[in-house]
């Protein structure tokens, strides 16, 4: 089992980590103990390598305390290649310019000494 | 299980109030105690419901506390938090107490207070109810969920701005007829497209307002039910989960929690949704009430934007829904949603809606969903 602690840590060193379950090979992002497909305990640690596309993003606008200043930014659900999705941040990409099905590469993010998930231009 | 009904319902005024969560319970409680006809003393516990008022009144532990203020401080009482559908969850409950025959007769209900915060500092306590290691960080908002649900359903099925449009301008009609609504007038659907983006691609007046708020209803047994003014039964009730995090929902543009409570509560009903004459449901934006009415079985998937269009949820429609004004137009107290969504179709059955009432409504459907689609739930009443 991945802790959220494990998983971020390795996010910030720029190591996506997934989990597939050995008995029904669903790929999940942890933590989870249990497979929420067949409710078996057989993780194994899967390497991702950050490539996906944008399934969904939005422009925010109107942002939580703390956050004006990066206002307004993009969050996007990205479907990553090896088919599994994450949600993060878009960095670098201009906000007019986002469609779903674009090509986003992982980058990590330090905010306020926190590790959050982003996502920039493919390479 | 024995049979239990609502004999008791009452709603505060939708909007800003001076006073605390728990002055603004006792007041729906009050309204909810004499119209069932019972003594305070009947009271045997209280299931309360309530979201930010450890955030935005430093008050925890306000089950006895609103008990204290009504002046039963001896009842047992529990705080519930399901995110928005925080009193609905608190109702099920009291359900399965009576419906167990532990109880005769139970108060429920649910209030919130945020008018007093700033925006930003509302906004940020409302997105405590999403995922706080990955959502939270990357600075989503609930309008941020709900707008990546409908650019899912947009992808795939056409849905379009002016279909959600027509969600608000339906509501803020409904709303017109509803004393308690926080919004009693009407807009257009130029309006609600010109009006600022807040998450795109949800602007301004798809979104639900900030509001203060309570609503409670008195719950009874069979026995006490019959001796009272008006009992509204209830067929069943019925909770289902989905995946907190967005990212690990299989499919963006359902909402596969209300299809799960849905079923269940038909199942439980033995009804289907062609039984159901008025729905109160869960609009925190105007993409929810889409999804909602496609994943309650009322139209197929990806057809609720153009029922919405065809006027087919309007009153004097095939299917009202909100009659109330939803959370749209009559506001949305998160902590007391459920439980105002539950009176409204009470008053409905009954027959003593007035100028938004649902000609002949018999059954009735409550949805409410909590958070980022995470909790719904879905009760079936009948007068019957």
């Amino acid at each position: 089992v991945i802790t959220l602690k494990a998983f971020f840590e390795e996010a910030r060193a720029g190591r996506l980590t997934g989990i597939r379950c050995g008995q029904c090979g669903e790929l999940a992002i942890p933590p989870k103990e249990f497979c929420p497909a067949c409710q078996e305990r057989a993780w194994e640690p899967v390497p991702l390598q950050g490539n996906g596309t944008i399934a969904s993003f939005t422009v925010i606008r109107v942002p939580p305390r703390g956050r004006a200043a990066e206002a307004p930014y993009a969050v996007a659900v990205v479907r990553l290649d090896e088919g599994v999705s994450l949600l993060g941040r878009i960095v670098d990409i201009p906000l007019d310019t986002l469609k779903v099905g674009l090509r986003v590469r992982f980058r990590p993010l330090v905010y306020d000494n926190q590790t959050v998930i982003g996502f920039a231009p493919a390479v | 299980m024995k049979r239990v009904a609502v004999i008791g319902v009452g709603v505060t005024k939708f909007g800003k109030h001076e006073r605390s969560t728990a002055e603004l319970f006792a007041e729906a409680a009050l309204d909810a105690i004499r119209d069932a006809g019972v003594s305070p003393r009947a009271i045997q516990a209280i299931y309360f419901g309530n979201v930010v008022g450890g955030e935005g009144e430093r008050q925890l532990h306000m089950g006895p506390q609103v008990a204290s203020v009504l002046g039963i401080p001896a009842v047992p009482t529990t705080r519930f938090e399901t995110a928005c559908a925080t009193s609905h969850a608190a109702f099920r409950h009291a359900v399965m107490e009576l419906a167990a025959g532990v109880s005769d007769v139970l108060l429920v209900g649910g209030a919130e207070r945020v008018l007093n915060l700033p925006t930003d500092a509302a906004t940020e306590y409302f997105a405590f109810a999403s995922d706080a290691a990955f959502e939270q960080p990357a600075g989503l908002t609930f309008a941020g969920v709900f707008a990546l649900m409908a650019r899912a359903h947009m992808t795939k099925y056409g849905t379009t701005e002016e279909q959600m449009a027509h969600v608000a301008v339906k509501n803020h009609r409904h709303g017109v007829l509803n004393p308690k609504a926080q919004f009693q007038k009407e807009i257009t659907l130029e309006q609600v497209l010109a009006s600022p983006k807040i998450a795109d691609p949800l602007k301004l007046y798809d979104c639900c307002p900030f509001t203060d708020g309570a609503a409670a209803v008195v719950l009874a047994s069979e026995e006490v039910a019959r001796k009272s003014r008006r009992p509204i039964w209830i067929l069943s009730s019925a909770a289902a989960s989905d995946s907190m995090c967005l990212h690990d929902k299989k499919d963006l543009s359902r909402i596969l929690a209300t299809e799960r409570a849905a079923q269940a509560a038909y199942r439980q009903a033995g009804r289907g949704p062609e039984d159901v004459d008025v729905v109160e449901l869960h609009d925190c934006f105007t993409i929810a009430e889409i999804m909602a009415t496609e994943g309650l079985g009322f139209f197929e998937p990806g057809t609720g934007g153009i029922a919405a269009e065809k006027g087919w949820t309007s009153l004097g429609g095939k299917l009202p829904v909100n009659p109330s004004g939803g959370l749209k137009a009559k506001g949305h107290p998160i902590g007391a949603t459920g439980a105002a969504q539950i009176a409204e179709i009470v008053t409905q059955l009954r027959g003593e809606a007035g100028p938004r009432q649902v000609d002949g409504a018999r059954v009735g459907l409550v949805h409410t969903l909590g958070g980022n689609a995470a909790t719904v739930l879905v009760s079936l009443l009948s007068s019957e």
